[in-house]
């Protein structure tokens, strides 16, 4: 065998070096990429842009944090409680955006809700029996909600008291002596609720598809995760390349 | 550049129409009516009804109670129902248990507004409850736009239902 055999074949041999030990530190890169672009591939078969991360570690690890300030009123053995923008009916959380809770009523069989300057009225199973704005009626500028003596809704706006008709369809100003009126009170409500509603808000932010798309870029492990991905890429590349050339160099 | 300029043209005009109001509800109820607006009535959507619904929807109503405009033998409802991820708003017009109008008065989603168009509302006139998807006739679709279409489909077999239930309950409980 000649010397410039030899040469060739110790050149080819530390390639081989090179090649092995970059695809052993490529593997793991290989592997969460793989495996992320896979379930991502079928994102909407699984729905993960429906489902939510409920895991306190990565929640803490986004950052994420509940609303501190919650406003709760106690009505027909329950709590209507608004955290952020999201409505909840003891630990049900009522559908939409909400904001501005300004009084709740148990009336008849449901929960009448001054919100976002509009009546929502919510059946006990928390099902939604109407939603009522400016535009149906409600008077703007809803302050306060209570209820007389005869069991009648009212509502304290600026400067006028108003109540409406059965069917929450006409709404009539009545004369402001508010002495026989109970108007719904901000309630306290205990700490271990107040942990489950935020634990419960956490669980509602973040869904599973943002956190594959992170892991699949690298974003998901901070400032240099990128970074690391680009250079695993680059090694995934280099590896293809490699591959290929060793290939080649030992069928001749 | 003209068709980087087009096609700026086109997506501009798009984002524009992802949420766009083509008429106020409560225009479409005065259009509806000559005259005075009748007072509004209310349907719940309990029970059997309830059921009826969700058959016809493919999922429950957002809320169990419905509000309902009429004088005679016309009704006039406004009804929403997702069509991808948007609530798209329609008005429809029911005359003696025929659909008289459909017209999208909000549509929020970003791709198929072409439901809005006459071409295709037109299909739903003199339409009546039916076998093919709860309609008597068959509505030919938009390529691009079905959740659109089918949404459109359910709104209008939707009212139709809805008013038929008005005239069972009149007769089970006339008024005086």
């Amino acid at each position: 065998m000649s010397r410039h055999h030899h040469k060739k074949r110790f050149k080819l041999r530390s390639f081989y070096l090179w090649h092995r030990y970059m695809g052993i530190s490529a593997a793991a890169f290989v592997l969460l990429i793989a495996f992320t672009g896979l379930l991502l591939n079928h994102s909407d078969d699984f729905e993960f842009d429906k489902q939510h991360v409920r895991s306190g570690l990565i929640l803490d690890w986004y950052g994420i944090q509940a609303p501190q300030d919650l406003r709760s009123f106690f009505a027909g053995k329950h709590y209507i409680t608004l955290m952020g923008e999201d409505l909840y009916l003891d630990q049900y959380e009522i559908r939409g955006n909400s904001r501005q809770l300004a009084g709740v009523v148990f009336a008849g069989d449901m929960f009448v809700i001054a919100v976002n300057d509009s009546i929502l009225l919510l059946t006990l199973q928390g099902e939604q029996i109407d939603y009522l704005r400016g535009k149906d009626g409600v008077p703007a500028g809803i302050q306060q909600i209570g209820i007389d003596a005869t069991g009648s809704i009212v509502v304290r706006t600026d400067y006028e008291h108003y109540q409406p008709d059965a069917d929450f369809l006409h709404w009539q100003r009545r004369d402001n002596d508010t002495s026989s009126i109970r108007w719904a009170a901000p309630s306290v409500i205990s700490a271990q609720f107040k942990a489950a509603l935020q634990q419960h808000f956490r669980g509602e932010v973040l869904p599973v598809e943002r956190v594959l798309l992170d892991m699949h870029s690298g974003r998901f492990f901070g400032r240099f995760g990128t970074l690391i991905f680009d250079i695993a890429a680059l090694l995934l590349m280099f590896l293809a390349l490699s591959g290929t050339w060793i290939w080649f160099k030992r069928k001749r | 550049m003209q068709w980087s300029l087009l096609l700026a043209t086109v997506l501009i005009c798009n984002t524009s129409l992802a949420a766009d109001a083509y008429q106020t509800p409560e225009d479409f109820i005065a259009q509806a009516f000559v005259g005075e607006i009748p007072d509004p009535g209310i349907i719940w959507l309990t029970g059997k009804r309830k059921e009826a619904v969700k058959n016809i929807l493919g999922h429950r109503y957002p809320f169990l109670r419905v509000r309902y405009w009429r004088q005679n033998q016309r009704s006039v409802w406004i009804l929403q129902e997702i069509g991808k991820e948007k609530p798209i708003t329609t008005g429809i017009i029911i005359n003696h248990g025929r659909l008289e109008r459909i017209k999208v008065l909000i549509y929020r989603e970003s791709r198929g507004w072409e439901v809005q168009y006459p071409f295709f509302t037109d299909q739903f006139k003199n339409a009546r409850p039916g076998e093919i998807e709860h309609l008597d006739r068959h509505i030919d679709g938009i390529s691009g736009a079905t959740l659109s279409v089918r949404a459109m489909k359910k709104l209008a077999a939707l009212a139709l239902f809805l008013d038929a239930e008005l005239k069972e309950l009149e007769h089970v409980s006339p008024s005086p």
